[in-house]
């Protein structure tokens, strides 16, 4: 049979970032399928040759704008267990709780954007008008919407008074519950189940076999969650990961929805543990330069990144590597997209949640 | 490196149900000038030494520390493989045991001009497309599109783009 090539993105109008992937189609199937990392790609890695570990964090954040607060927490945790820095205990709850919320900001990023490629417009905007009442607590608490520069190595630059917490709290809990109207469409509208149920399947033991991390791994059925290893804190908070056994793209929706009432909670939970007061220590200052290795893995909403850095004793690090989820969860899209309808393959893509410029560093 | 005992023990860990986290590469051994003054403190790292690799022929290159690290799911242990190869070496590819790892084994090819061996997906130096000078040129998607539709078991760019070295393109 003939073979058709369709180039998919890097503009495409389902894409909210410039995935490149060639699909190699007999009629409408697809038979192969073709990535490219390489159309944003920065070097952001090789910047630390030039950049001071001191100021490296703040060219972290800027890997991806999603998930800033975690690339930017994750490379102050890989410094501090190189240097040995103890962060004070405010600031290691006011990270677990910014980066809760900011997997809140992500997926309800993401279901809007996936509502938007199945067609469901209002539900675009329901869900991004959520998002946006987040983006304001982040602007009140770190200064910043997108972009926050509130990790230092060593702990954190900001402190959020009990009282403002408080009323976080409150107005989490209120989105909450707002948001279980919306996701009750995501779960029982017929034209959503008709468009994704049994779409993109990916059963436990594939998901094992390539690899799959984060949402992606959990909606097959995997129980995998880097915060269950304990670390930021995560060994004091109830929690279960969310799991789904479907391994379709409705049950990706399901798992990040299940995922933003979890958020919620551990939040919830967070402020009950810290230490309250004012004026607690915040910050460690670390002192000389780093020298050592380390491997540092946190939870994003996307699923593990892992980063790998490594100091020489000297102002700038010898290598800087992070690993996104979205990197390590190529191999599980392309597998979803080889048999697949062109018509499905919009919708397999979102529900990965790819982050080019996470992949793309 | 010992590419039987590699090879046993990347199947080890497959064996045990563990999981390919990251295959990382660094430069050990800059074959440039030292960046910013930074390599000579470096503690050593610019030296070789004992059991260090160095190119055969003296010329001088690069050296780097590959480091394969797999997860323990269960425990949330990693477990690392490292070695230490030159230009001139074959790495093997662990993509037949862990089907994510042709993204890292094309990466490194690509970025760092290592050569790596039976890779299950194999781009051809079209993940990052260094094998291509302008890859997003209207000329090149076009001899993409074409080399694809002619043949799919061979991705685009062709052989001949496939064996040009990182290096040489972006030199």
């Amino acid at each position: 049979m003939k073979r058709t090539v369709v180039p998919f993105g890097p503009q495409h109008p389902v894409l909210p970032e410039p995935l490149v992937l060639d699909l190699v189609l007999e009629d409408e199937k697809v038979v192969d399928a073709v990535p490219t990392i390489g159309y944003i790609h920065r070097g952001l890695e090789m910047m630390v040759e030039r950049v001071e570990y001191s100021e490296m964090g703040f060219v972290a954040e800027r890997i991806c704008g999603i998930c800033s607060f975690m690339h930017g927490m994750g490379y102050c945790v890989s410094l501090e267990s190189i240097m040995n820095v103890e962060v004070p205990e405010r600031a290691r709850w006011l990270r677990v709780i910014w980066a809760e919320i900011s997997r809140i900001q992500s997926h309800l990023l993401w279901l809007g954007l996936g509502a938007d490629a199945f067609g469901f417009e209002n539900l675009f905007m329901d869900c991004w008008r959520m998002r946006e009442e987040i983006l304001d607590i982040f602007e009140k608490t770190t200064g910043g919407r997108i972009i926050h520069s509130v990790n230092r190595i060593g702990g954190v630059k900001r402190d959020v008074s009990d009282s403002e917490l408080a009323a976080i709290l409150v107005k989490l809990e209120d989105l909450g519950r707002a948001f279980d109207r919306t996701a009750g469409v995501f779960a029982n509208d017929p034209s959503i189940h008709h468009r994704l149920a049994g779409v993109g399947v990916l059963s436990a033991t594939d998901a094992r076999a390539v690899d799959a991390v984060g949402p992606m791994a959990r909606a097959s059925g995997v129980v995998m969650d880097t915060r269950l290893s304990g670390t930021s804190g995560y060994d004091q908070l109830d929690f279960e990961p969310v799991t789904e056994t479907a391994g379709d793209c409705l049950a990706r929706v399901v798992v990040r929805m299940r995922e933003v009432r979890q958020s919620v909670d551990l939040v919830r939970q967070a402020i009950a543990r810290m230490p309250k007061g004012e004026g607690l220590p915040l910050e460690t200052r670390p002192r000389g330069n780093p020298a050592g290795e380390t491997f540092t893995r946190l939870e994003q909403p996307r699923g593990e990144v892992l980063y790998y850095v490594k100091a020489n004793g000297t102002k700038n690090l010898e290598r800087f590597r992070a690993r996104t989820p979205t990197f390590a969860n190529i191999p599980a899209m392309i597998k979803l997209v080889k048999g697949c309808d062109l018509a499905d393959v919009p919708n397999i893509i979102l529900t990965i949640d790819p982050c080019i410029s996470c992949t793309e560093r | 490196m010992d590419r039987e005992a590699f090879l046993a023990r990347v199947g080890e860990y497959r064996a045990q149900g563990l999981r390919l986290a990251l295959i990382n590469v660094t430069t050990i051994m800059p074959a440039a000038a030292p960046v910013h003054g930074a390599r000579p403190e470096a503690g050593g790292a610019a030296t070789p030494e004992a059991g260090q690799v160095v190119p055969a022929d003296d010329t001088p290159g690069d050296v780097f520390e590959v480091a394969w690290v797999f997860e323990n799911d269960r425990d949330a242990t990693l477990a690392k493989i490292r070695e230490q190869v030159g230009p001139a070496d074959v790495i093997p590819s662990v993509s037949a045991m862990f089907g994510a790892a042709f993204l890292y084994e094309n990466e490194m090819r690509e970025l760092f001009g290592l050569t790596v061996e039976g890779i299950n997906l194999d781009l051809q130096g079209q993940l990052y497309k260094t094998a291509t000078r302008v890859p997003f040129s209207h000329a090149a998607v076009k001899a993409r599109l074409e080399a694809l539709t002619g043949a799919t078991a061979a991705p685009a760019g062709g052989q001949a783009a496939a064996q040009t070295p990182a290096k040489e393109a972006r030199a």
